[in-house]
Parts: structure tokens; sequence; C-alpha cells
């Protein structure tokens, strides 16, 4: 697949978030589950439709990769409909979509550590990205890239979710399974290592 | 310095996560402390500029193709039904305000109950004596009553002395004929 055309073309700078709002209980998305679990599998094409691109991009932002990335959001979409019969109705459909991904992106991680530590180690973005689309970033853009690859995954992880799909600290616990504090304790940490790196950029400039 | 160790924690919570008493006492601060200003500002630019990081932006064709391989991918696995447990708790949270709680009773009242009956059919199960027991105790107890046994001729002796009665009473009424 060549993508080096559509890579070119960037994502406006979201006003606030990706999906904040769709994050939220859909009570149409209930209704699609209710019709897929009554035995109309086709009606999960609208969910896969309505919240691809949340997906897509949630795993771009954790791999660096569109190929990983696309596949990390297909697998996720299979598990979802796998389990949907698993499906408690009072947490958000998208919140639960995101778990099952972060959990594949998590592990795509995990894997790519243990098969090559090298790659891991240079921990540069762009190595794996579309040069175009590095070209469209500024010195300071790329250097706060290179700041996000190299935080611990989990540390990544609560950075995407809170910054780029606006879910609260809750919410980030509940994706990552873990404890409140937690998910609060590693988005500080992230947001001070990439404090830290654009301090001293605005110092070396 | 305290105070700033403070204001620089609360600045990385969000906005409306800092209660009104806290957000006066912070903008009060960064007026005053040149460096929690900056600190601000830097922590400011690293979320904006986090948010507004480039993501490649797909064209139609690859949702086309995405929805696709995701639609063969979904025809070799078996639909999803509810789960058992799934679809009870949302029959719970389904019942409406005044028929919440008794039917919860209800519920857990049969429950109970159901629960009593496994036991204590389990138990009487468990408890049964097998066969061979049943033969051998019917054989004791009439091992035990081994003096019935022993005036079991008397008890023949008493039927013939009936009958002997009777034939006397039929011998006696036929000489009086």
């Amino acid at each position: 697949m060549s993508t080096g055309d559509w890579m070119r073309r960037v994502a406006p700078p979201p006003s606030s978030t990706d999906c904040a709002a769709a994050s939220r209980v859909s009570p149409a998305d209930v209704e699609v589950i209710q019709r897929v679990l009554e035995g109309e599998a086709g009606a999960f094409d609208v969910l896969v439709s309505r919240h691809q691109q949340a997906i897509f991009r949630l795993s771009y932002r954790m791999t660096r990769n569109v190929e990983d990335a696309r596949d990390i959001a297909q697998d996720a979409f299979v598990q979802a409909f796998r389990s949907l019969g698993s499906f408690r109705r009072q947490a958000s459909f998208l919140t639960w979509l995101y778990r099952i991904a972060m959990n594949l992106c998590l592990n795509h991680l995990q894997a790519t550590t243990h098969e090559d530590p090298a790659e891991v180690d240079a921990r540069v973005p762009d190595d794996r990205e579309d040069s175009l689309t590095a070209l469209l970033m500024d010195e300071r853009d790329r250097a706060l890239t290179a700041a996000i690859a190299a935080l611990p995954p989990h540390q990544r992880a609560t950075l995407t979710l809170r910054v780029h799909q606006g879910l609260s600290h809750r919410e980030i616990a509940e994706v990552l399974g873990c404890a409140e504090g937690t998910a609060k304790a590693n988005y500080f940490h992230a947001v001070r290592a990439l404090r830290r790196k654009l301090a001293a950029l605005t110092e070396t400039e | 310095m305290r105070e700033c160790e403070t204001i620089r924690e609360w600045l990385l919570a969000e906005e409306d996560e800092r209660a009104p008493e806290a957000q006066r006492r912070l903008a009060a601060h960064l007026a005053a402390c040149p460096e929690c200003a900056r600190e601000a500002r830097l922590l400011r630019e690293v979320v904006t500029r986090t948010r507004a990081l480039p993501v490649p932006e797909p064209p139609a064709a690859f949702w086309v193709e995405f929805g696709e391989s995701v639609r063969r991918r979904l025809a070799a696995v078996p639909p999803p039904h509810p789960r058992l447990w799934a679809s009870a708790w949302r029959w719970c949270r389904g019942l409406g305000g005044p028929w919440r709680v008794p039917a919860l009773a209800a519920a857990t009242a049969l429950g109970l109950l159901l629960a009593f009956g496994v036991v204590r059919s389990h138990r009487a199960l468990r408890e049964a004596p097998p066969a061979d027991a049943l033969a051998l105790a019917e054989d004791l107890g009439i091992g035990q009553n081994l003096d019935v046994l022993e005036n079991f001729d008397l008890l023949e002796n008493f039927d013939l002395l009936e009958r002997l009665d009777l034939l006397r009473r039929l011998d006696g009424s036929a000489a009086a004929g």
C-alpha cells in the first residue's frame, strides 16, 4: 500500500480533541449493539464506520506506523465483535473499543521491543514514519514527537488518551485497567518529560 | 517555595478539575511568580503542540478497503450472543423504580430457595445408604426380632387353634341340627 500521497494530507489541528464528545455514552451505539446481538451481524458495519477513524488515529499515535495502526484497528473491531455479548452498557462503547485497541497497541509495542531492541533504542519515530509527514513538522514538533515515542508505553498511552481522545483520568484508568491515581501519575510524568524536552529546546534557541 | 510546588502540581491538572478556590489561588500566584508563569506557559505549549501533532488522514479508498477487510474477517467469526450474566444485569438495571426492590428481593429469595433445595437434595443423596446396606439392615432388623421368630410355631398353632375352634362350632351346630 502506498501511503505517500495521502500522508501529506494532515488532519488540521483539532480544536479540542478527536472524540471527547463521542467517548460519552451514545444511545445510537447501544441500539446498533442490540441489533447485532439479536442476530443482525451486518449492523456491526455501522459501528465500524462510526469509530474506525478514532481507533485508527489512536493506534497510529501509539505505533507511529500506518500499516501497524491499520492492522491493530482491524483487530480491535474483530475482537470487539467476538466479545460484544459481554459488553456492559453502562460504559461507553468507544471507551470499551479504546481499551481493546490500547491493549493491542501495548502488546504490539512489547513485541516490537522484544523482537528488535535496536529499533526501540533508537526511539526515533520519524524512521518508521513517512518522511513527507516529518517534513511538515517544524523542529519543535519533531523533538516533541521523538520525546513522546521515548516515553514508556503506559505513559504514552495515558498522554494519547488524555490529550487526543479527551478522556478523563477516571476513563483512562478504565481503559488501561489501572487505578485513577496511577493514570494521573502517568500523565504527570509524561507531561513533565515533554516539558523538559521543550524547555531544553527553548534554551538552545 | 512550598507554594510553588503546590501550584506546579495544580498546573498539571486540567482547568475543569480544579476547585474554584484553587483556580483563584493559582491565578494570583502566576501573576506574582515569573518562574511558575513560565512553567505554566511551557506546560500549555506541551499540551497544545501535542494535540496539534499531525496524523495521517487516509482517503475514502483506504476506508473502503478497511471496511471490506473487517467484513471478510467477521464472516468467519460466529455471531455474538448476549452472555447470561450480562442479560441478567441489564434486566436488573432496566427495572423501573418502584418494582426494582421487590423484584430483586423476590429473585434473591427464589435463588436462596433453589440453593437450599439443591443443598438438601445433595445431602440426602450423599446420606442415602446403598442397596446392599439396606438389605443388611433389613436382615438385622429381623434378627433383632428373633423372639417373634422363636414364637412363630406358636403363632401357627394359634391359627390351628382358631381353625379348631371354628370346626368345633361347626360341629356343634351340626349336632344341634
